[in-house]
C-alpha cells in the first residue's frame, strides 16, 4: 500500500494525467485546422520562433531550479531552499512577460483570437498554458512564503513534491506545445 | 406493416435494413428470454422458505466464465458479417463519375431540392420516378439537420461543410413519409418531408408541369394577390419562375399550388390553411423564419388567390 | 484471535464543534458531505421529474399546447443535463463518499477539504444553470449542444453560456472528487485489504475515479473552445467560419461516452453488493466482475464515434467502431452472468433493495440488448434519433443506474440514518417504480420504429402514435406518484421508523462493523481483515473465506 504521506504526490500525479489529456484535445484543434489553414496569418508567417525559443529557455531551466530546490529542502539546507525558490518563480515569470509580449505584438498587428482559426487555436492552446503557469506561479509563490516563515519542513514536503510534479508538468506541455506550434507547424 | 416504416421498406437498401433488423430482433430476444429465464428461475427456486437449505458458499468456476465470454464473442463475430453486408447493402458506394440526380439542401426548417437534370426546383415535396436508384447530394444551409425517409433508406446528417452523398428508391408507386431527424432549432417537429414516387408516366407529366412557367393570374383576387406579392416584400425571400421573385432565402412558390402540405407539414395545403399560414405563421409554426406581414383578410384572400394558381 | 486494528490512518485535521446550518456548510466530514450529495441529487431529481412531466404531458396528444416549443426545448435540454450532471453522477458519488471510507477502515477521505469543495462547486454549478431559466431562458440546444446550432448565430440568447458555466464547475468539482477517491482508495485502506479484497463497490468507485480523471478533461476543452467561440467570436465549431461541426461532436462524445460508463459502474458496484447480501453468499466470480469492470473502463474511450454514424463517416471509420462498440458488450454481459450465478444455490431475502437488484438485471439487460442493435450500425441508420433510442438509453440509466440507486438507497439508508425504510411502502414503491418505468418506455421502442423522431414538441396525427404516445405520459405520471412516494417514504422513516441497529442486513463488508450511523471517528475498532468478507470471517472462522478459497 502507498503511504498517506505521499497522497499530495499522487493526487497532483491524477491530476497531471488528467489535465494532458485537457491539452491533447487542445493540441489536436490546432494541429487539425493547421491541415486546413483558410485564409490569413498562419504560424510560418505569425510567430516569431526564435525569440519564444529564448523565453523557453527561462521555462525549461525553471525545471532545473525547482530540482534545485527540492534537494535543498531534503538535505534540510532552507537558505538553499529559498534562494533556488525564488530563482524558480523568477524564471516563470520571465516565460510569462515573454508571453504576454508575444501575445501584445501578435494583436497589435491584426491577429487576434478570432482572426482565423489558426489564431484561435494557437491562443487557446498557449493561453491555457500560460494558466496553467500562472496558477503554478501561485502555488510556487505560496511555497516560497511557507519557506520564509520556516514552516516548509517533513510534514510538508509532500505539499512541496506535488507543487513540484505540476510544475514539471507545466514544463513538458509546454515542450510538447513549443515543439508542435513552434517548430512543427512554423516550418510546414 | 405501414405502421413500422423501418420495417415495409420499398428500395433494396431499406430491404437489407429491414431484414437484418428481424434477424438481429430474434436472436437479441433469445438472449433476453435466456437471461430473463434465467432470473426468474433463480429467484423462485432459491428463494428463502423454512426449511430451505443453507446458502452454498461458492466462488465462482473459470469453464463457466470462458464459455460465458467465447459465446457472446461468437455471437457478436456473425452479428458484424452481417454487419458488413447490410453496409454494402444499405449505403452502395457511388461509382466515380456518377452524377446526384437532386441535391437536397437543409435549411431551418424546410428542405429546397434541386434536380440537376431537369433544372426543377422544388420544397418539402420530393417526386422521384420508380424504380429508378436515386443519388443524393445533402447539404445544410445553416445548421446540422438529418435527412430520413425510413421506408426508402438510411438516414444521414445534413452537415453544413460537410456534404454527403444518399441513395433513395421507391419499387412502388406511393406517397411516403419523411422527417428531420437531427435536432436543428425550435420548429425541427415541423421539418417533414414526403417523397412520392410515380409511374414513368406521371413522373414526366409532373415535371413537365413543375418546368412550366406558371401562368398570370386572370382572375380580380389573384391579380391583387399577385401584386401584394411584390408590395408586402415577399419577393425578398421567395422565388415565383415568370416573375421578377426570384430569391431563395424561403422555399420556391412557383408551384405551390401543385404541393399536398404547407411549412414542412405544419399545415395541408388547402385554402382555409394557406390563409391561416399567411394571416398567422407565428402560430401554425411559431419562430420560423416566415414573418407574421398583419395581413388583413382581404389581403390574405387575394394572395390565397394568387398562389392557389401556382399549379 | 482478536487483532482488531486502529481505525484506518487519516489526516488529522481538527473540527471545531458547530451546530445547525453552520456545522454543514463547514463540515469537511465524509458522512456529512455524502448526505449532502444525497440531499442536492434528491432535490435535482424532482426537478429533473418535473421537466419531464411536462415533456410528456405536452406529448400526450398531436399538437397540444402546453409549452410553447421554446419552453419544451430548454425542458428536454435540461431534462437531461439535470438528470446525468445533477442527479445521477452525485447521487452515486453521494453513495461512495458516505460509505467507501468506512469499507476500507478508513476515518475519512483522503483530502477532506477538497471533498467539500467538490459538492459546493457540484451545487454552485447546479445554481448556475438553473440560473439561466430567469437570464433569458436556459439552453434550448440539447444536453449535447451540438454546433453550430449551440453557437451564437442560432443561440444568440445567454442560456448556452450558463450551460457551459454550470457543467465547467461541476466538472471541475467531480475531477476533484474522483482524485479524491483515487487517493483514498489507494492509501487509505486498513491493514489486510489489499486490492484483491476490496468490495466491489469500492472496486467500481476506484476505476470510475480513473474513467473521469480521464473524460472529464475532453469535456472541459469541448466547452472551453464553445465559449471561446461563442464569446470572442471564433469559429472552432462554426462551418461557417470556416470551423468543423463535426470536430465537436468527435469532442463531446470522446466524453459522451465514457460518461455513461460513469453512470453505470458505481451503480454496478451497488448490485454487486447487494445481491451476494441478500443471497446470502458471496459475489460469484469476483475477479472476472471486477477485470470485466476494468475492461470496459478501457473499451469505453474507443466506442465514442458510435453516437455519430448517421453523420456520414467513412465506411473504415463505420465499421471500426462498430466493431468496438459490439465489442464492449461482452464484460458487460460477463456481469450480468455472475450476478445471476450469485443467486444460485442461495437462499434469497426479498427486501425491496433485492427486488430492485433483480430487476435491474433485466431492464439494464433490456437496455444492453438494444445498445448492441445500435452498434450494429447499418442498423442504427434507421433506428438513430427516434423514440427507440430514447426507449434505450432509458433502460440504461433508469433500468439501471437509478434501479442501482433505489437498491443502494433501500441497502444503505439504514447505516446512514439508523432507521429502516418501511419494507412495506418498499414493495408498493417498487412496484409502481417498476410498472410505471416500463409503461413509460418499453412502448417508446415501438414508437421509434414507427417512425418518431426524439426531440419534437409535438407530432402528427400518424396510426399508433397519439395511443403510443398516451401509453408513455400515463406511465411517467405513474412514475412521477412513485417518486414522491418514495421521498414521503424517507420522511416517515426518518421520523418513525425501525431502528436498524448495527448490521440490520446480516451483510459483511466493514461498514456494518460500526454503529448506524457511525461515529465521527467511524469506528472504535476495525475488525481484522483477512478477505473480502471481514465479518462473514469473523462470524465464522471455520468456514473463513480464504480457508475455503485454499482448500
Amino acid at each position: 500500500m502507498i503511504s498517506i504521506r505521499e497522497r499530495g504526490k499522487i493526487g497532483v500525479g491524477l491530476f497531471i494525467l488528467s489535465e494532458a489529456n485537457f491539452f491533447l484535445l487542445l493540441i489536436v484543434a490546432y494541429v487539425y485546422y493547421h491541415a486546413y489553414p483558410g485564409q490569413g496569418p498562419t504560424a510560418a508567417n505569425a510567430l516569431n520562433v526564435s525569440r519564444t525559443a529564448a523565453f523557453s529557455v527561462a521555462l525549461f531551466a525553471s525545471s532545473a531550479t525547482i530540482f534545485m530546490a527540492s534537494r535543498a529542502a531534503r538535505h534540510g539546507d532552507n537558505g538553499g531552499l529559498i534562494a533556488w525558490l525564488a530563482i524558480t518563480i523568477a524564471l516563470g515569470t520571465l516565460f510569462i512577460f515573454g508571453q504576454v509580449k508575444e501575445y501584445y505584438d501578435l494583436i497589435e498587428g491584426g491577429v487576434g483570437v478570432s482572426r482565423n482559426l489558426f489564431a484561435t487555436t494557437f491562443f487557446t492552446l498557449t493561453g491555457f498554458h500560460g494558466l496553467h503557469v500562472i496558477i503554478g506561479l501561485i502555488a510556487l509563490g505560496i511555497t516560497f512564503a511557507l519557506a520564509l516563515a520556516g514552516k516548509l519542513h517533513a510534514s510538508t514536503r509532500d505539499g512541496f513534491g506535488a507543487v513540484e510534479w505540476y510544475w514539471h508538468f507545466v514544463d513538458v506541455v509546454w515542450v510538447v506545445v513549443f515543439s508542435v506550434v513552434y517548430l512543427w507547424s512554423a516550418a510546414s | 406493416m405501414d405502421r413500422i416504416p423501418v420495417l415495409a421498406p420499398v428500395s433494396p437498401q431499406a430491404h437489407a435494413l429491414s431484414a437484418l433488423l428481424i434477424a438481429v430482433f430474434f436472436v437479441l430476444l433469445a438472449i433476453f428470454l435466456l437471461v430473463t429465464g434465467l432470473v426468474t428461475f433463480m429467484i423462485i427456486r432459491y428463494r428463502d422458505r423454512p426449511g430451505a437449505p443453507e446458502a452454498r458458499q461458492i466462488f465462482g468456476w473459470n469453464t463457466l466464465e470462458v464459455i460465458w465470454t467465447l459465446i457472446p464473442i461468437g455471437i457478436l463475430a456473425i452479428f458484424s458479417v452481417f454487419m458488413i453486408s447490410a453496409d454494402r447493402a444499405a449505403d452502395p458506394l457511388v461509382p466515380p463519375g456518377r452524377i446526384p440526380d437532386l441535391q437536397v439542401v437543409g435549411h431551418q426548417w424546410w428542405w429546397e431540392i434541386n434536380y440537376r437534370a431537369s433544372g426543377v426546383v422544388a420544397a418539402n415535396e420530393i417526386h422521384i420516378p420508380v424504380g429508378k436508384p436515386i443519388l443524393i447530394d445533402l447539404r445544410s444551409a445553416d445548421v446540422v439537420h438529418d435527412f430520413w425517409a425510413p421506408r426508402l433508406g438510411r438516414k444521414i446528417d445534413a452537415v453544413p461543410g460537410h456534404p454527403n452523398m444518399l441513395w433513395i428508391e421507391a419499387d412502388q408507386p406511393g406517397t411516403y413519409m419523411g422527417e428531420c431527424a437531427e435536432f436543428c432549432g425550435v420548429e425541427h417537429t415541423w421539418m417533414r418531408f414526403r417523397v412520392i414516387a410515380q409511374n414513368r408516366g406521371d413522373f414526366d407529366a409532373w415535371q413537365r408541369t413543375q418546368l412550366a412557367t406558371p401562368l398570370s393570374p386572370t382572375a380580380p383576387d389573384a391579380i391583387a394577390g399577385a401584386k401584394l406579392f411584390t408590395d408586402k416584400t415577399c419577393v425578398n425571400c421567395h422565388a415565383i419562375a415568370g416573375t421578377v421573385a426570384n430569391q431563395t432565402v424561403g422555399p420556391d412558390l412557383s408551384h405551390i399550388a401543385s404541393r399536398v402540405m404547407l411549412a414542412g407539414e405544419a399545415a395541408q395545403n388547402t385554402p382555409d390553411e394557406l390563409f391561416r399560414w399567411l394571416k398567422q405563421p407565428d402560430v401554425i409554426k411559431p419562430q420560423s423564419h416566415m414573418p407574421n406581414f398583419k395581413l388583413t383578410d382581404d389581403e390574405a384572400r387575394e394572395l390565397v388567390a394568387y398562389l392557389e394558381g401556382l399549379k | 484471535m482478536s487483532e482488531m486494528v486502529e481505525a484506518g490512518v487519516a489526516p488529522a485535521i481538527v473540527v471545531p464543534e458547530r451546530e445547525g446550518l453552520l456545522r454543514w456548510i463547514t463540515s469537511v466530514d465524509h458522512k456529512e458531505i455524502g448526505i449532502l450529495y444525497i440531499i442536492s441529487a434528491m432535490a435535482f431529481f424532482l426537478i429533473g421529474g418535473l421537466e419531464a412531466l411536462v415533456i410528456r404531458l405536452q406529448l400526450l396528444a398531436p399538437n397540444f399546447h402546453i409549452v410553447s416549443p421554446e419552453t419544451f426545448d430548454q425542458m428536454f435540454t435540461m431534462h437531461g443535463t439535470t438528470m446525468i450532471f445533477l442527479f445521477v453522477m452525485p447521487m452515486l458519488t453521494g453513495f461512495s463518499t458516505y460509505v467507501v471510507p468506512l469499507m476500507i477502515g478508513a476515518r475519512d477521505m483522503a483530502f477532506p477539504r477538497l471533498n467539500a469543495m467538490s459538492f459546493w462547486l457540484q451545487l454552485f454549478g447546479g445554481i448556475i444553470l438553473y440560473f439561466s431559466f430567469v437570464a433569458g431562458g436556459a439552453s434550448s440546444a440539447g444536453w449535447f449542444a451540438y454546433t453550430p446550432l449551440s453557437e451564437k448565430a442560432y443561440s444568440s440568447l445567454p442560456g448556452v453560456d450558463f450551460w457551459i458555466l454550470g457543467l465547467a464547475c461541476i466538472g471541475i468539482g467531480t475531477l476533484a472528487g474522483a482524485i479524491n477517491f483515487a487517493v483514498t482508495i489507494i492509501c487509505l485502506r486498513v491493514e489486510g485489504l489489499t486490492i484483491r479484497r476490496l468490495p466491489l463497490f469500492v472496486w467500481m468507485t476506484l476505476v470510475n475515479s480513473f474513467l473521469m480523471i480521464f473524460a472529464l478533461p475532453l469535456i472541459n476543452a469541448a466547452l472551453a473552445m464553445l465559449l471561446i467561440d461563442r464569446f470572442f467570436n471564433a469559429h472552432v465549431f462554426d462551418p461557417a467560419g470556416g470551423g468543423s461541426a463535426i470536430l465537436w461532436q468527435h469532442y463531446f462524445w470522446s466524453f459522451g461516452h465514457p460518461e455513461v460508463y460513469i453512470m453505470i459502474l458505481p451503480a454496478f458496484g451497488i448490485i454487486s453488493e447487494v445481491i451476494p447480501v441478500f443471497s446470502r453468499k458471496p459475489i460469484y466470480g469476483y475477479e472476472f466482475v471486477a477485470a470485466s469492470s476494468v475492461a470496459i473502463a478501457f473499451l469505453s474511450f474507443t466506442v465514442w464515434a458510435h453516437h455519430m454514424f448517421a453523420v456520414g463517416m467513412s465506411h473504415v471509420a463505420n465499421l471500426a467502431f462498430g466493431i468496438a462498440s459490439m465489442t464492449i458488450a461482452v464484460p458487460t454481459g460477463i456481469k450480468i452472468f455472475n450476478w445471476t450465478a450469485t443467486m444460485y444455490g442461495g437462499r434469497i431475502r426479498f427486501t425491496t433493495a433485492m427486488m430492485f437488484a433483480t430487476a435491474f438485471l433485466i431492464t439494464f439487460t433490456i437496455g444492453g440488448l438494444s445498445g448492441i442493435s445500435f452498434a450494429i450500425f447499418p442498423l442504427d441508420w434507421q433506428l438513430t434519433d427516434t423514440y427507440y433510442l430514447v426507449a434505450h438509453f432509458h433502460y440504461v440509466l433508469f433500468g439501471g443506474s437509478v434501479f442501482g440507486i433505489f437498491a443502494g438507497f433501500y441497502y444503505w439508508f439504514p447505516k446512514i440514518s439508523g432507521r429502516l425504510l418501511s419494507e412495506r411502502v418498499g414493495k408498493w414503491q417498487f412496484w409502481l417504480t417498476f410498472i410505471g418505468f416500463n409503461l413509460t418506455f418499453f412502448v417508446q421502442h415501438i414508437l421509434g420504429l414507427a417512425g418518431m423522431p426524439r426531440r419534437v414538441f409535438t407530432y402528427p396525427d400518424l396510426p399508433g402514435w397519439h395511443a403510443m404516445n398516451a401509453i408513455s405520459s400515463i406511465g411517467a405520471f405513474m412514475l412521477g406518484f412513485a417518486v414522491l412516494l418514495f421521498v414521503w417514504m424517507i420522511f416517515e422513516a426518518l421520523s418513525n421508523g425501525e431502528i436498524a441497529g448495527d448490521n440490520p442486513w446480516e451483510a459483511w463488508t466493514l461498514e456494518w462493523a460500526t454503529t448506524s450511523p457511525p461515529p465521527p471517528e467511524n469506528f472504535e475498532r476495525v475488525p481484522p481483515v483477512h478477505g473480502r468478507r471481514p465479518l462473514w470471517d469473523l462470524a465464522h472462522p471455520e468456514r473463513a473465506d480464504e480457508l475455503v478459497a485454499r482448500s
